[in-house]
Order: C-alpha cells, then sequence, then structure tokens
C-alpha cells in the first residue's frame, strides 16, 4: 500500500536550489576527470617505466582505487588524513576521493588502449628518424586516446553518480546534498528525489550524446 | 424464508463495508504487530547493545505502544532521511524516532502531541577556545544532517553571513570531525552532548554551553489522514505521562531535570 499524496508545487518551488546543486555536482565530475586523466597517464607512464619503486607505486594506487568502494576512498580522504592533522573540506575530499578513483580505472583503461596498439607503430615512428619520446607523443599516446574514449565518457558518467557520496563528508551544496538538506525541511521525499533523479539523467545523457557527437568528429577516420 | 436472506445479506454487506472503512489503527490489531521507525544511531534515543539489540527510550516507547495496543512490537530501524519513505511505503505504521514537529514537516505527515522535549547544548573543540553559542561565529561548525538543530544552526550561519555549516550523515562522524578539529563547535541536544562527552571516545572536546534555539518537542508521527490512530497515540502520551512511566523512563535513559512536554499559555 502506498498512501501519499504527491504534491509537485511543493518540490518545485526548489528547483533553482537544485539547479544550483547540480552545477556544483559538473564542476567536482569535471575537475575530478581533468586531473584524473593526468594522473591516469602519469601511472600508466610509471607503470611502463623499468623502475620497480615507480611501477610498484602504480600498481598499488590502482588496485586501491580499482578494487575498494569509492564511499572509503571518499570517506578516508576526509576523516582518514585529518587523523595525520591534514583538513581538507567537504569540496576537496570529494574530489580527491572521486580523482584517485577515476585515476585508477583511466589507468586501466589507458594500459587496454596501448596493448591494443601494435608495437610495430612505435617501431615505424622511429624508423622515420623519431626519438622514443616522439613516436610514444606523436604517434601511441593519440591512438591511445582514440581507443579509450568511450570508457573515459562512461567514468565520466560515473564521476557524475559517485558525487551523490559526498554527503558522507559534509558536502551539502552538489545537487544530491541540496536535495537530502531539502527533503529534511519538508519530507517531500518522492518528489525531490524524483526531480533529482530526472536531473541526474539529464546530465549523464548530456555527457554520452556529447561524447558520441564529439567521437564522431574527432575519429572519423 | 426472505427475511433471513434479506439479514444475511445485510450482515454481509456490513462486514464488508466494515472491512473497506478498517483504518490503520485496526490494522495493526488485526495483523497483531506494530512496526515502528526507530533511529538507532542517536543515543540514548535509540542505539544497540553489545549483542546489537535495539535500546533507547524510543525503542522501551515502542515496546510500551505495542503493549497497549495489545500487539507485539517490531523495531525497524531508519536513518533519520528514511522515516518518511518507511512510512509511505507501508514498512512502517509509526514513527517513534525523536522527529520534530515542525510545520513545513506537517504538511506531509502526521504528527501526534509532543512524546519528548530536547535542549539544545554547543559542544566545541577546546582548541577553538569556543566558550558560548555567540562565540561560533565565524567558524565552522555542523550538526546531523536533517535534525532540528542541524536546520537552526545553518539558518543561524546565513544569519551571521560569516563562517561556515557542515552537515553530516551521523552524530558518530559529527563527534569525529569535531575531535579531529574538522569542525569547530556542534550543536546537538544536550542529552546527546553529554553522553558522548562522558563516554571518552573522543579527546579534545567539551559541552560548552547551551544553544538558545526554541525547545525542540518532538512528536510521534504516522500518516496524516489516519485521525483514529493519531488520537490513540495522543491519549497514549498523555497516558504515559500520567502514569508516570514517561518520568521512569526519562530517568533510565536520560536523567536529570524531566523536561515539560506542555506549551505554556496555548491549547493544542
Amino acid at each position: 500500500m502506498f498512501d501519499y499524496t504527491f504534491q509537485w508545487n511543493q518540490a518545485l518551488a526548489r528547483l533553482p536550489r537544485m539547479l544550483d546543486g547540480a552545477v556544483v555536482t559538473l564542476e567536482v565530475a569535471v575537475l575530478s576527470m581533468l586531473i584524473g586523466i593526468v594522473f591516469a597517464m602519469i601511472l600508466t607512464l610509471m607503470r611502463l617505466s623499468d623502475s620497480r619503486p615507480l611501477k610498484a607505486i602504480a600498481a598499488t594506487w590502482i588496485e586501491i582505487a580499482r578494487n575498494t568502494p569509492a564511499l572509503l576512498q571518499i570517506y578516508m580522504a576526509h576523516f582518514g588524513v585529518a587523523s595525520f592533522g591534514i583538513h581538507f573540506s567537504p569540496f576537496t575530499s570529494l574530489l580527491i576521493g572521486i580523482t584517485f578513483n577515476n585515476a585508477g580505472y583511466l589507468a586501466e583503461n589507458f594500459r587496454g588502449a596501448l596493448k591494443a596498439i601494435p608495437d610495430t607503430q612505435a617501431r615505424a615512428g622511429r624508423s622515420l628518424g623519431m626519438s622514443s619520446l616522439q613516436s610514444f607523443r606523436y604517434i601511441i599516446v593519440p591512438q591511445m586516446l582514440r581507443i579509450s574514449f568511450l570508457p573515459m565518457t562512461n567514468q565520466m558518467v560515473w564521476a557524475v553518480l559517485m558525487t551523490s557520496l559526498g554527503v558522507t563528508v559534509g558536502m551539502n551544496t552538489d545537487l544530491y546534498g541540496v536535495t537530502q538538506d531539502l527533503n529534511a525541511l519538508t519530507f517531500r521525499t518522492f518528489e525531490l528525489f524524483a526531480i533529482a533523479a530526472v536531473i541526474f539523467y539529464i546530465i549523464t545523457k548530456i555527457i554520452t550524446l556529447g561524447a558520441r557527437l564529439i567521437a564522431s568528429r574527432l575519429f572519423r577516420y | 424464508m426472505k427475511k433471513s436472506a434479506l439479514t444475511a445479506g445485510v450482515i454481509a454487506a456490513a462486514c464488508i463495508a466494515g472491512a473497506a472503512h478498517a483504518d490503520k489503527l485496526d490494522d495493526i490489531i488485526g495483523s497483531g504487530k506494530l512496526r515502528c521507525a526507530v533511529v538507532l544511531d542517536f543515543p540514548p534515543m535509540g542505539m544497540r547493545d553489545d549483542k546489537n539489540e535495539p535500546i533507547g527510550f524510543d525503542v522501551d516507547y515502542c515496546n510500551d505502544l505495542a503493549a497497549a495496543l495489545g500487539v507485539t512490537a517490531e523495531i525497524v530501524e531508519t536513518p533519520f532521511p528514511e522515516r518518511i519513505p518507511a512510512l509511505m511505503s507501508g514498512r512502517v505504521d509509526v514513527g517513534v524516532a525523536s522527529t520534530s514537529d515542525t510545520l513545513e514537516r506537517a504538511k506531509t505527515v502526521g504528527f501526534t502531541v509532543p512524546y519528548f522535549a530536547f535542549e539544545m547544548a554547543v559542544t566545541a573543540n577546546n582548541e577553538t577556545g569556543i566558550a558560548s553559542y555567540e562565540d561560533m561565529k565565524g567558524h565552522t561548525v555542523g550538526a546531523v544532517a536533517g535534525t532540528y538543530e542541524a536546520i537552526a544552526l545553518e539558518a543561524q550561519v546565513n544569519e551571521w553571513g560569516d563562517g561556515t555549516f557542515r552537515p553530516y550523515q551521523t552524530q558518530a562522524d559529527v563527534f569525529l570531525a569535531l575531535s579531529q578539529g574538522q569542525l569547530d563547535a556542534t550543536v546537538s541536544t544536550s542529552t546527546v552532548a553529554q553522553a558522548t562527552v562522558n563516554s571518552g571516545n573522543f579527546d579534545g572536546i567539551s559541552v560548552v554551553g547551551k544553544a538558545p534555539f526554541d525547545t525542540d518537542y518532538v512528536a510521534l508521527f504516522t500518516n496524516r489522514n489516519e485521525y483514529g490512530l493519531l488520537n490513540y497515540l495522543d491519549l497514549f502520551v498523555n497516558q504515559q505521562v500520567r502514569t508516570g512511566r514517561y518520568a521512569e523512563l526519562y530517568e533510565k535513559w536520560v536523567g536529570g531535570d524531566l523536561p515539560s512536554l506542555v506549551v505554556p499559555d496555548v491549547y493544542r
């Protein structure tokens, strides 16, 4: 039995605050992706390097990022590091947690993409007189990014959805945090969360469609 | 012959009509079970003992209510944000969950008369030098998301226009953040504040004073349209006070001066 009368106007009156929250959510997701890609590149290079310690560090990062819950990673970025006297704001903690997670997953994507590029490509570059760094930079990386582009959009969508975990570290400005605040205030649970779900859906839909559009432009050949 | 057929028809109709009119109070009595939404992360109102069994003021209150109804009680753990979904989806019958009876919320659910009242206290990290409620201005303060004190404190921070408000999901997280210095101060119910500081689980924090919020009256709640049940619950709350059971439970779980549940100069 579901005994509830939906009063949409009560929730829709709060829509502007929720949309502000959606902007923050998008901000966190985009930043965490950009920084995450940089770190993922570094991790990938570390894995390819001949240095054992570097390999070990990269492997550990990736293992932890992929094999523990994102919730734990975000929680650690707030309460965990604080026990060493380092204090991050909820926004920073959330950003660090998601970025850590993104970097781990993306590094694996990049590794898979690298494996898909035949060795002969790099050698062809070398035979044209490029240095090994040049052939990596101009021949391998562009192909790697191309192959891992769609998995990257996947991670981007995941990053947007992960922002909802920010409430565990005191975040109240993102879409989920705002929704929960409003829920406590009004008890209009079903309307508010339904609206939040629709906003999340629209955001992720725009990301996937946008990525497909970009991919069709960039990777036409 | 005709007469008895008619009688049978009338009885049958009455039965059907009776069934159709069964309200929630009837449903509870009929099912022999009372399902209460209780927050078990809110000592001393709701918590778990060493054996992971739910205990606390609210748990006892639910058991009393079930006993009065002559049914067995079932404690359904519901974190603060899930109280309403639990009620609306029919997972629980009544909320015994320290729920503040705000007018905004009363548009959605039906509240009884108050069954408990909280005073609010300020707890601060010792290193901040905060010694009173006003000292919190300009600091990072926090409380448990979705509670009366969180709503009031956030409004206060916005009014001061200085400092930051952070809601955490559980009372334990708030005090952890406070002892780590991530929060400078928090406002919580004085019962929780005192119990936590005395527990010795968190270092470097102390209760520094009262928060000048209105008394936080909390009420039982159920579906807004269930007048039969709401009526019964009102009387139950009244009887708990009248029979001294309220004082007894207060002494058992909280101790100290018994808060009055009456708002002076007005009817309810």
